[in-house]
């Protein structure tokens, strides 16, 4: 499961660092320069992530070729927007540190924080 | 007739008083100085008007009369009830018990779809995140590329910390490691259970003022609870300087909150030396947990268990 993720990415960061469509015979060759890895292998990933919606593509003569459908920092950003929003579903992931101090807040415990120096024993 | 009529006043008043019955756990300190206990205790007063609401549907099915009087009787009536082959007696009874039935397939509903909702969005959550960031042994985290100084933690199966690369420039090693102690103590402490259960209630219920509060309460709390679970490994300084640290400068653009007071409270407690609870506060809350879980079974029992106890003095006096 842990290795079908690894290669999931491992395909997303050479589509992302290609800047260009790539057929899964580009991709394949790239990654064989690291690891033995079969044709099928490949193109099932990358089919996957094609119904991920992580990829498009289209056909050029016999084969598919692929491209991402945005950037790595969109995806992210898209990410953190989904998790932050849902503040609401709390059951889904845990996320603390939202709330924002004032700034009169923070510089009050900046001041505190400096009678108990973070480099010190507490 | 009168433990329903005292179960439904309770679970009336419970719901929509604007405290609860947890109220003694709501602002006080000593919620704040035991996390724990306080959690346990706003779910037990969840758990307890839910068992109300159920005990005195039962108690109108079941008169208190059949139960004190013939045990063997009340078992008659109580393996008619679930077997489902003859109709409760009178109407009232009938209405009783569908009312009953319904209140806990409403429960069960909303905390399944609870559970599934928030399976698949983790489910979803942790596949971008396999394919996003990578997996920094060292930390014990996954780390994000992002700007944005955040730290969060997606629980359940192969639960991970998460942390942005924002969050990592911000922070000085030793509060980075606080700060995933943090999110570990989430993630073995199981707290997004306590959250499901919470949710699930406060959703079943139509986010009546109890259950509505027990969540946002208990979101609090898990926080609070792990910076305490955090503690016990790391400097408290540490913890009150990442917090501040996270807390200050812009909010991540798609946060919703802007006060502060949880982040301030937090703060605070860590500056501040530990101040667990004294043994006669700590029995004091258990024995509230206690007579929160096992009040409303009482009052229902009472009645049968006086008329049962009529009935034997009965027959004692005639001979």
């Amino acid at each position: 499961m842990r290795g079908l993720g690894d290669l999931e990415s491992a395909i997303m960061e050479r589509l992302w660092s290609y800047r260009r469509p790539a057929s899964v015979r580009d991709v394949l060759e790239d990654l064989r320069r690291e690891r033995e890895i079969a044709y099928t292998t490949v193109m099932t990933v990358m089919d996957k992530l094609h119904t991920k919606g992580l990829l498009r593509r289209k056909a050029v003569g016999r084969a598919y070729v692929y491209e991402t459908v945005a950037s790595k920092e969109a995806y992210t950003a898209e990410l953190m927007r989904s998790t932050l929003a849902s503040g609401g579903n709390q059951a889904a992931t845990l996320v603390h540190f939202l709330e924002r101090l004032t700034p009169e807040e923070s510089t009050a415990l900046e001041a505190a924080l400096k009678v108990y120096p973070p480099g010190g024993r507490a | 007739m009168t433990a329903a009529a005292v179960l439904v006043l309770y679970a009336a008043v419970a719901t929509t008083a604007p405290r609860g019955p947890g109220g003694g756990a709501g602002r006080s300190r000593w919620a704040e100085r035991a996390p724990r206990l306080a959690i346990a205790v706003w779910l037990a007063a969840c758990a307890s008007v839910v068992a109300s609401t159920l005990l005195a549907a039962f108690a109108v099915a079941v008169p208190a009369p059949v139960v004190g009087h013939r045990l063997a009787e009340f078992f008659e009536v109580c393996a008619m009830l679930l077997s489902g082959w003859r109709a409760p007696s009178s109407p009232g009874a009938w209405a009783a018990l569908s009312f009953a039935g319904l209140v806990v397939a409403r429960v069960v509903w909303c905390g399944a779809a609870v559970l599934v909702e928030a399976g698949r969005e983790r489910r979803r959550h942790k596949e971008m995140l396999d394919i996003l960031g990578r997996h920094d042994g060292e930390l014990g985290a996954v780390v994000l590329d992002h700007g944005e100084a955040v730290a969060y933690c997606v629980p359940g199966r192969r639960g991970r910390a998460v942390i942005t690369t924002g969050a990592l420039r911000s922070l000085a090693p030793e509060q980075v490691a606080a700060v995933l102690a943090h999110e570990r103590a989430h993630l073995r402490g199981r707290h997004h259970l306590a959250l499901a259960a919470a949710e699930a209630l406060s959703r079943a219920f139509f986010r009546l003022p109890l259950f509505a509060r027990a969540r946002s309460e208990i979101a609090r709390l898990v926080e609070l609870l792990a910076d305490d679970v955090a503690a016990r490994g790391h400097s408290r300084a540490h913890i009150a300087a990442a917090l501040v640290r996270l807390a200050t400068g812009p909010a991540p653009a798609s946060a919703l909150g802007a006060g502060g007071e949880t982040a301030l409270i937090r703060v605070r407690r860590m500056l501040g030396p530990a101040h667990p609870l004294g043994r006669g506060e700590r029995l004091a809350g258990l024995a509230a947990l206690g007579a929160l879980l096992a009040g409303p079974a009482a009052v229902v029992a009472v009645p049968g268990v006086s008329s049962f106890l009529a009935h034997h003095c009965h027959t004692i006096s005639i001979f």
